[in-house]
């Protein structure tokens, strides 16, 4: 990992920028395509029916600018780290579902919760071992 | 869940990891070569290209299938992508990672199968 910049620039806050634009745009994309399911049977499965929703065009923006946070993120956090620490989403959004849409969560869900908080525990310790190096 | 199913599927795991690690391939030789490097550019659309597969494959199985579906599959992105860094990129993979991955691996799937 090279010298990394600080404030806005740096790569574990930009990391979690990636994070929330990935959150918002799984949800864009999941409502983009529940709109467009039904348009063209024989092409739904190539998935390029979805552009008829500006759900989905909001969402590919939202990609590209993610793809550009990430990329960002790559330069100088190793792909190990840095890609099972990006998986936070995974929590987030039950988390985010059952606070905002009071979605119920079932016990295994929880389960579930907690062994995914406890492996990104387990990958941000060499991840702050990396930063203390720097 | 048909065959097809799981080809597209497979094909969508497949694409986004390669993508991944052409992804990062191409930033580590940018940091050392800058980004007018031809080279540099043509691992980016090396990456970008599985990149727009598995994305238009993503979109295709949403429309058939329920996100707490896919997501498992998705789940299992991690550990394959930490063991492919490892073994491609040569990152190194301490055991405490692995365990690492494979514990946010499980719990996204046990998130969604439940």
């Amino acid at each position: 990992m090279r010298d990394r910049p600080s404030g806005f620039a740096n790569p574990w806050f930009q990391l979690g920028l990636n994070v929330m634009c990935v959150l918002a745009y799984e949800l864009l994309l999941k409502a983009g395509a529940k709109a467009t399911a039904d348009l063209s049977k024989s092409w739904s499965w190539t998935g390029i029916t979805g552009l008829a929703s500006p759900l989905i065009w909001f969402a590919m923006v939202l990609i590209i600018l993610d793809l550009m946070i990430w990329l960002y993120v790559l330069k100088y956090i190793p792909l190990s780290i840095a890609f099972p620490l990006s998986r936070v989403v995974d929590v987030l959004v039950p988390i985010s579902c059952w606070l905002i849409l009071r979605e119920g969560i079932s016990p295994l869900r929880w389960c579930g919760i907690a062994l995914a908080i406890i492996g990104l525990a387990i990958v941000a310790k060499p991840a702050a071992r990396l930063e203390e190096r720097l | 869940m048909t065959l097809w199913s799981l080809v597209l599927i497979l094909v969508w795991l497949v694409t986004f990891v390669a993508g991944q690690l052409f992804f990062k391939r191409a930033m580590e030789l940018s940091s050392v070569a800058g980004f007018r490097n031809r080279k540099i550019i043509s691992i980016l659309s090396a990456g970008i290209f599985p990149m727009t597969i598995s994305f238009f494959l993503n979109l295709g199985l949403l429309q058939r299938f329920d996100l707490s579906y896919l997501y498992p599959f998705q789940g299992l992105s991690v550990i394959i992508i930490s063991l492919m860094a490892a073994v491609t990129l040569k990152e190194k993979l301490t055991l405490q990672l692995t365990i690492g991955a494979l514990l946010i691996s499980a719990g996204v799937m046990l998130v969604s199968l439940s």
